[in-house]
């Protein structure tokens, strides 16, 4: 498959995966509005903010007023998310980007992906936020969430599982790996001791029930923060990302993870190595923010690595032996 | 399947439509201008009865649905092109009309004939300016008209093109008059709108497929395979080549053409950037390393092909590629420096070479042309610019034309100073009273300009011809420009194999 093709796919993959991840922590925080108080979700926003790479907002100054101004601080915070084109990791910017990549992409790209991306594309430029908001203030986030799980339908059920849909998936998964680590670093920050955060969190993950099953409907910070870090089966955990990096490497070039290993495949392993030995060590907050730093740039690191081996390799490198 | 209630044949004679009434209340006749679905008495020319009743048959909201649902389908298939402004570049999709054109098939058997003459004679004509030059020694087209072509390669003297074919994809736009049939221009570069071509066809054939299904219309839909193959016939050093299509990328006009033909042929999509050339052989950069490109259709103009050979600061190109291609390492497609057989100049000397190169008479004429690099040519021009056309040799989309009688006067004065200049980069064309062909444009059947590019594929040994075309309209009242760039749309044009019973009123 074409470098830049593959680059493209891969891109897409990351743009879809960072618009929905915005789109479930929108519809978790908005969800909140109806009964939660004006300073825990003041906090929430600020914790939102910072697991998304944001400065956080500033808080509203008259706390003694902070309830009239909630709503209209919740919109203003929610559109700047959502629709501000200004904002470059806007989930309209996401879409936007992808529908770029796709443009690319046409000629690996069933028609009815296309169209779905397309579709999406316009209904998002030209839906009135405002309006949404009116109908109820999670509508058009959930609404964002189900274009791109059917998006995600369609790809899984009509493209091939060639290259075109491996870069894709190691496009989404990278970003999932960076973006998951951020959430789990803003989350398991000490002031967040909240166990309805965790609760929140879960929920936006889609790891609640999963979560009460394995322990119990007591949610323990730290026990929702192992799940959602080690727990192989959870979608949303860096484990279970991991794990899909790799297979997707091996896949990608098979004689890549085979001894020597190549750099991505060698240093996917390493990552995988330190969540598998991050859920023995000590859950105190301090080394857990440690291990989730050194985690998140060391994801960044293999984005870098999978870039240099198969996309903006040397000549000397590509010629054929 | 867009549901379409009137979409069923009815024939009895009390629905066959007349111009002036029914749904062509607002069709009016103009007995300088053929029309295509009229006799000049206002009665359903035979070729079109079955379509002209249909359409009469119709209520105006079904009509509506109609045209809707194929535009809705362009917007969501995102078949588009792009204009670029002053300002910004903004995606359009290309308007397109419900109400397809009708051709017989002797009608087209005509133009197929006359465009496998022109092309087979315009390879000839490429291959003698390039190496012996005979018709230049024999005084059929003038030196200096090729040689200050800023088309013409000096680097292709010389240089063997594989098999001789230096034209593989050739649109050449034709447009009908009460005379006939005539070729308006050749389009050998790079010649666009085949994938419009294709999506209309797609488009219509689901939004009328009983219609469709009674008309026996011929099959334009194998284009993409026939492209591939006959660009891959020109290759010899293998059985099978990796063919690449070659775009300047997505912010160039015509991009969408370019993915959707590497997705109908399963050609490889590149950017310059994507290709390197090694030991005189292109290669594309995979995620599994080079992989060797054995032909290239380029969609990028000679200029910036490869910066080595030709203008440095190109961006688009693939530095060696040229050389590459002068030891027979990879095919291009178009040749380098095809463009001066299509130079609007050089047009009017095609019937000689004709004549000259395959001792036969023009099959298709072409549209009388002054030279304004003759003194009698500039002279004519300048006395008689109302009623001309007045183009740019090398001009294409429709820009730096100035249309005659529809011009300004103070555009007359602007040409009438450039022509004076340089003379020698114009040429001039009386305003042909282009055929029309019924529309359905704001609620109503009216009639629009039309013309047709039928696209041309050249092989080694076998031409192959879409039975069908691009037929451009020029979808505001009046206009004569059908250029999309200019306020033109597309319609599918059917060639049905039914014989009208001859001649126009």
């Amino acid at each position: 498959m074409l470098a830049r093709a593959a680059a493209d796919f891969y891109w897409m993959g990351r743009y879809f995966e960072r618009g929905e991840h915005t789109a479930r922590l929108l519809n978790y925080q908005l969800g909140r509005l109806v009964d939660t108080p004006a300073d825990v979700l003041a906090h929430g926003w600020q914790v939102l903010y910072d697991a998304l790479g944001y400065p956080s907002p500033v808080p509203l100054q008259d706390a003694d007023n902070a309830e009239a101004y909630i709503i209209a601080n919740a919109f203003a915070l929610a559109a700047y998310l959502i629709e501000d084109t200004e904002n470059p990791n806007a989930i309209i910017q996401s879409w936007t980007h992808a529908r770029d990549n796709a443009k690319q992409l046409r000629p690996w790209l069933p028609v009815r992906v296309w169209t779905c991306l397309n579709d999406g594309f316009f209904w998002l430029r030209d839906c009135d936020f405002a309006e949404h908001w009116t109908q109820g203030p999670e509508r058009l986030p959930a609404g964002v969430i189900d274009r791109f799980r059917l998006l995600s339908g369609i790809i899984e059920s009509m493209m091939s599982r060639n290259h075109a849909w491996r870069f894709l998936e190691l496009g989404r998964y990278v970003e999932r790996l960076q973006l998951q680590t951020a959430l789990l670093k803003a989350w398991s920050n000490p002031s967040n001791e909240n166990s309805q955060m965790w609760t929140g969190l879960l929920r936006a993950c889609a790891a609640l029930e999963a979560y009460c099953r394995t322990y119990s409907m007591a949610i323990q910070p730290r026990h929702a923060l192992a799940f959602l870090t080690s727990n192989p089966e959870i979608p949303h955990s860096l484990s279970f990302a991991i794990q899909r990096v790799q297979h997707l490497l091996s896949d990608i070039d098979p004689a890549g993870s085979r001894y020597p290993r190549k750099a991505p495949h060698r240093y996917s392993m390493r990552l995988a190595a330190a969540i598998e030995a991050n859920s023995h060590a000590s859950a105190a907050p301090e080394d857990t923010q440690n291990f989730l730093s050194a985690f998140g740039e060391d994801c960044h690191k293999l984005h870098h690595l999978i870039f240099a081996e198969y996309i903006d390799y040397s000549l000397e490198q590509g010629l054929p032996s | 399947m867009l549901h379409l209630p009137f979409d069923h044949i009815r024939s009895n004679i009390a629905d066959t439509a007349v111009a002036g009434s029914g749904s062509f209340s607002d069709y009016a006749i103009e007995s300088r201008f053929r029309d295509e679905m009229f006799h000049g008495n206002g009665t359903l020319r035979s070729v079109a009865e079955k379509m002209g009743t249909a359409l009469n048959n119709a209520k105006i909201e079904q009509l509506i649905q109609l045209q809707d649902g194929v535009r809705r389908r362009f917007l969501h298939e995102g078949i588009t092109f792009t204009v670029i402004g002053q300002k910004d570049v903004t995606e359009q999709i290309i308007p397109i009309d419900c109400v397809p054109r009708i051709l017989t098939a002797s009608e087209w058997d005509h133009i197929d004939q006359g465009l496998r003459q022109r092309l087979h004679t315009l390879n000839l004509f490429l291959k003698d300016i390039y190496h012996e030059g005979r018709s230049l020694r024999d005084g059929i087209v003038p030196q200096d008209l090729v040689f200050g072509c800023p088309q013409y390669r000096m680097e292709m003297v010389g240089t063997k093109v594989p098999h001789d074919i230096y034209v593989s994809i050739c649109g050449t736009d034709i447009v009908r008059t009460h005379d006939g049939f005539a070729v308006l221009e050749d389009n050998l570069r790079v010649p666009s709108g085949v994938s419009y071509m294709l999506s209309c066809r797609a488009a219509i054939k689901r939004a009328m497929p009983r219609l469709y299904r009674a008309h026996h219309v011929r099959e334009v839909l194998p284009y993409p395979e026939q492209l591939y193959s006959q660009l891959a016939s020109l290759v010899t050093w293998t059985q099978s080549p990796n063919i690449a299509i070659l775009t300047p990328g997505q912010y160039n006009s015509a991009y969408y053409e370019h993915a959707f033909l590497a997705g109908e042929m399963g050609a490889e999509l590149v950017e310059g950037r994507d290709l390197v050339v090694h030991d005189g052989m292109v290669f594309m950069r995979t995620v599994a390393g080079l992989k060797r490109v054995d032909v290239i259709y380029r969609r990028v103009d000679d200029d910036f092909i490869d910066p080595v050979t030709f203008r440095s600061d190109s961006l688009l190109g693939v530095p060696g590629l040229f050389h590459a291609y002068r030891v027979g390492n990879v095919v291009i497609a178009n040749a380098p420096g095809t463009g001066v057989a299509d130079d609007k100049a050089l047009y009017a000397y095609v019937p000689d070479l004709i004549r000259y190169f395959l001792a036969e008479e023009p099959i298709l004429s072409n549209v009388e042309t002054y030279l304004c690099r003759t003194p009698e040519g500039l002279a004519y021009t300048l006395e008689n610019l109302d009623n001309l056309v007045v183009k740019e040799v090398g001009g294409s989309g429709g820009y730096g034309m100035l249309v005659g009688p529809h011009a300004s006067q103070k555009e007359k004065e602007r040409f009438t100073e450039r022509l004076r200049i340089d003379p020698t980069n114009f040429i001039s064309q009386p305003t042909l009273a282009l055929s029309r062909a019924a529309c359905f444009i704001d609620g109503k059947l009216v009639p629009r300009h039309v013309d047709v590019r039928p696209f041309v594929l050249q092989g080694r040994t076998e031409t192959w011809i879409a039975p069908g075309g691009l037929c451009r309209v020029a979808l505001r009242e009046g206009s004569l420009v059908v250029n999309s760039s200019q306020g033109g749309g597309c319609k599918d044009l059917w060639v049905i194999n039914e014989e009208e019973e001859c001649n126009a009123g």
